[in-house]
């Protein structure tokens, strides 16, 4: 096939940051009409490639992306929309207090005739960008009352919907069915088989494997920035896919350097948390000694992410008991959970996590200044002091900054930072929420060093992650959540990459849909 | 260019250059603004609406509104003056009660914007309209007499060092938030608050309970200020009013001063005194009497512009550090006070 009859069609694109190529040499094509799926891990480049087709990253030089046969301009989410590009992300960014039809010309404007909206004529084309996604809606229904895969739907037809009624050349789905139900996701994956039908091309970006037979015509596999290859989804089995996707060999190797200290058994257990419910988790029980460093895994929706936030108490559980060293916490209250020795760093330090307003020596002691409050002042030496003593521990960069406003430091050194802050104050039991998301590989082995010197102090640490290598390399024992539930305990030998994404795939296995 | 800008201070202490500079231009202008009668009616009457910025400036600080300290201010100067009028309470009694009540209305706010989770904003000028209908209710539309006891008037009317003791109150009452907001535990509990709520709350910060101390302790010191403005020009329905935008503009103006990015007690100060300057040599000039509020007007959105602005060029600054992350992470989300104080 010539250039001008794929869809997309996308040539050795290299994208660096900072002298570091995240993406290398990337090719792939999509006809019009396929479905192609594109896999990998977190860190693979995947996001980066998205970002880059739709405008938001300038790709390297020597890069060359054709959508629908004509050029792509670099850098520009204009030219992009323009050639015929549209994406629907995870967020889906629908209106839930909307109506449908409000929704779907949220972006796009509603058609004007003669100086006043032309509801009627936005009536009829939004009808029919759901006809070619083969849904049915009541345009003034709320979206919060429709169902999460209908939601998904209709910001696939609202992203269909174009200025000059010509139908657009590549569609993005990127995790579309990350946090749906089983039960939503055929439905979700019925709709995206009736837009490719229409004749666009779907580049469909997952982590379920299982979703992938029967319905890509081709796969594609990104590791470490590179494209590991393309294959027909008839001519590949799960196993090779999981193969292709972690890298058996940088699997087998991570596993054998691994120097982890076991806890001691016998030591009673620092935190127990029984029946704890919350959001989409159901009834998750845990015990946790002093020492020990215990692994989350599962992906948005699975019931994961709820748990580190229900234990502190930052977010309210729905029942459950924690008990710390024998004494019952108080649910959602943070500051009891402190008392009690729990400490607990957020996913989003921008957010959550941190000040950014403030100074890093304020954003480090605002836990416990007792040490510096002296006949009724606050004294700016020993803090200060304080201060300079963490950042010299934690390698924090640029160094003797600790007066310098949070927002300046880059994202490893602010995370480094926040890590600081609770390590201070000797938490008995640290929860720790994506603790190296957006950091750079130097910080993010600076965190792993100082979460394994808490633990061999004796602090009791939970970490959450969706980055399996992450896990792998610090956890004594990894839980893997699926719909709400631990679907398996790994101990001892079996915590490795490949078992954990083994066993987060496993359910494939048990449908029996390809044989491993 | 820039550090010509921050080696003179330029952007720190731009508020001293402007008072500088409108302390010539003035005295150029018109003879009579050099003249200590100038300084000492800028004192005295900048003092109470000083008082009356540092009461706003502690809710700020903890990203809360105030808008009822202007009401609540002559609400309490007229009931210290009715009771001590119509009731005969002896002047200690009443003040006690003045200040007690002055309380009572933080308390009611703080109620209002912590247990019926009412935003600050909406809380406070819902019961600043309240408070004004108090003021007719509780004085039945006739302007009570200022009371004739000798300890009422000298309160405030007695001079120290050629200017009035009210400058004094000022200074002591700004020692002590000064101490509260930056040299105690609690101050950075409010600080914290204000940055980011949320991180606060994750820290362990009792959010709600701060907040409404932070109400309380603006009513206690409003009302402070509205007795000592009864002391010292008398009783009147409507000065609060007037007290309530100089006291925004300070706090705000405050906030791009001395350490820029953060509300502080002395640039809150500062700013009182330059616009005062301001308001007063325009006058001296012009002589007509829209000119503070105009003036005022002007300034309060000249100042949060300002600090917006502020915000946003430091973020720029930022971007310069070293970034080994794709550049959409290093997108950061800054809050200046201005725009978390909204929020």
């Amino acid at each position: 096939m010539s250039t001008e009859e794929y869809a997309l069609d996308v040539r050795s694109m290299t994208k660096s940051f900072a002298g570091k190529a995240v993406l290398q040499d990337f090719d792939l094509t999509i006809e019009p009409g396929e479905i192609h799926a594109l896999l990998g891990q977190n860190g693979s480049g995947k996001s980066t490639f998205i970002k880059a087709l739709a405008g938001y990253h300038e790709p390297d030089a020597g890069s060359f992306v054709a959508v629908g046969g004509k050029d792509l301009a670099f850098g520009s989410p204009k030219d992009s929309f323009a050639l015929g590009c549209r994406f629907v992300h995870q967020d889906l960014a629908l209106i839930l207090d909307m109506s449908v039809l409000d929704n779907m010309f949220m972006s796009s404007s509603f058609p004007m005739r003669m100086g006043v909206v032309d509801k009627r004529e936005g009536r009829r084309r939004a009808k029919r960008a759901l006809e070619t996604v083969g849904l049915d809606l009541d345009l003034d229904t709320f979206v919060k009352d429709l169902r999460p895969a209908e939601r998904t739907g209709l910001a696939v037809a609202r992203a269909l919907l174009s200025h000059n009624n010509e139908t657009p050349s590549v569609l993005v789905l990127d995790e579309p069915t990350a946090s749906l139900p089983t039960i939503e996701v055929q439905a979700l994956l019925a709709t995206v088989r009736r837009t490719a039908a229409a004749g666009v091309g779907i580049l469909y970006v997952t982590h379920h494997l299982d979703e992938i037979p029967n319905f890509a015509q081709r796969v594609s596999v990104l590791r470490n920035g590179r494209l590991v290859g393309t294959w027909k989804t008839a001519e590949i089995s799960h196993r090779e896919l999981v193969e292709h996707l972690i890298g058996e060999a940088l699997a087998a190797e991570m596993n054998t350097q691994r120097d982890k200290v076991d806890s001691d058994l016998s030591a009673s257990p620092a935190i127990v948390v029984s029946g704890l419910q919350a959001g989409r988790l159901e009834d998750f029980s845990i015990s946790v000694r002093p020492g020990e460093i215990v692994g989350l895994y599962g992906l948005t929706g699975s019931g994961r992410e709820e748990i580190l936030p229900a234990i502190f108490g930052s977010l309210s559980a729905d029942a459950g008991t924690i008990v710390v060293q024998g004494k019952t916490l108080e649910m959602g209250r943070p500051d009891a959970a402190i008392r009690l020795g729990i400490g607990y760093m957020p996913p989003d330090r921008k957010t959550l996590g941190g000040f950014m307003s403030q100074t890093a020596r304020h954003n480090m002691t605002l836990l416990s200044m007792k040490q510096f409050f002296r006949g009724g002042f606050l004294r700016k030496k020993p803090e200060v002091a304080e201060a300079a003593r963490w950042f010299e521990r934690l390698n924090v960069q640029p160094q003797k900054a600790e007066e310098a406003l949070l927002s300046t430091f880059s994202g490893g050194n602010q995370q480094k930072i926040l890590l600081g802050k609770w390590l201070r104050i000797d938490p008995k039991v640290m929860l720790l929420d994506e603790p190296s998301q957006g950091v750079d590989v130097g910080a993010k082995l600076e965190v792993h060093k100082q979460i394994a010197l808490a633990a061999t102090n004796g602090t009791a640490v939970i970490i959450g992650s969706s980055d399996v290598e992450e896990l792998a390399s610090l956890c004594e024992r990894v839980l893997v959540l699926r719909d709400g539930h631990v679907a398996e305990e790994l101990t001892g030998a079996r915590v490795t990459v490949k078992d954990i994404n083994t066993s987060f795939h496993s359910d494939i296995n048990r449908e029996g849909l390809v044989h491993a | 260019m820039n550090s010509v800008i921050s080696k003179l201070g330029l952007d720190r202490f731009s508020g001293v250059y402007l008072g500088v500079i409108l302390i010539i231009v003035f005295g150029f202008a018109t003879p009579e603004f050099l003249t200590p009668a100038t300084f000492h009616v800028i004192a005295s009457s900048q003092s109470i609406a000083g008082i009356i910025a540092i009461a706003l400036l502690i809710p700020m600080v903890a990203g809360q509104y105030d808008l009822s300290v202007g009401t609540n201010a002559n609400l309490t100067g007229l009931v210290v003056v009715a009771l001590q009028g119509y009731w005969g309470w002896s002047l200690p009694a009443a003040l006690v009660a003045g200040v007690a009540l002055g309380v009572l209305i933080g308390f009611v706010n703080g109620f209002i914007v912590v247990v019926l989770k009412v935003d600050s904003f909406i809380a406070t000028l819902g019961v600043s309209s309240i408070l004004t209908a108090s003021v007719i209710i509780v004085t039945n539309s006739v302007v009570p007499p200022q009371p004739t006891s000798a300890g009422w008037k000298s309160l405030t009317q007695f001079e120290f060092g050629g200017f009035q003791i009210v400058i004094v109150y000022l200074i002591v009452l700004a020692l002590l938030a000064w101490w509260l907001l930056e040299f105690t535990p609690a101050g950075r509990y409010l600080h914290a608050i204000g940055s980011n709520r949320d991180a606060a709350r994750l820290a362990g910060v009792r959010v709600n309970r701060w907040s409404w101390i932070a109400l309380v302790l603006s009513g206690g010191i409003a009302g402070i200020g509205g007795i000592l403005y009864t002391s010292l020009t008398g009783p009147s329905f409507t000065f609060g009013a007037t007290l309530l935008l100089p006291a925004f503009a300070a706090v705000f103006l405050g906030s791009t001063q001395l350490f820029p990015g953060r509300f502080n007690v002395w640039g809150t100060l500062l700013a009182i005194f330059v616009l005062a300057l301001g308001v007063q040599g325009l006058q001296l000039l012009s002589g007509v009497t829209w000119l503070s509020p105009m003036f005022n007007g002007i300034a309060l959105i000249a100042a949060v512009a300002l600090a917006v602005s502020r915000g946003r060029s430091r973020s720029k600054g930022s971007k310069q550090s070293k970034e080994v992350e794709p550049p959409n992470e290093a997108a950061e989300r800054h809050d200046s006070p201005a725009l978390t104080g909204v929020s």
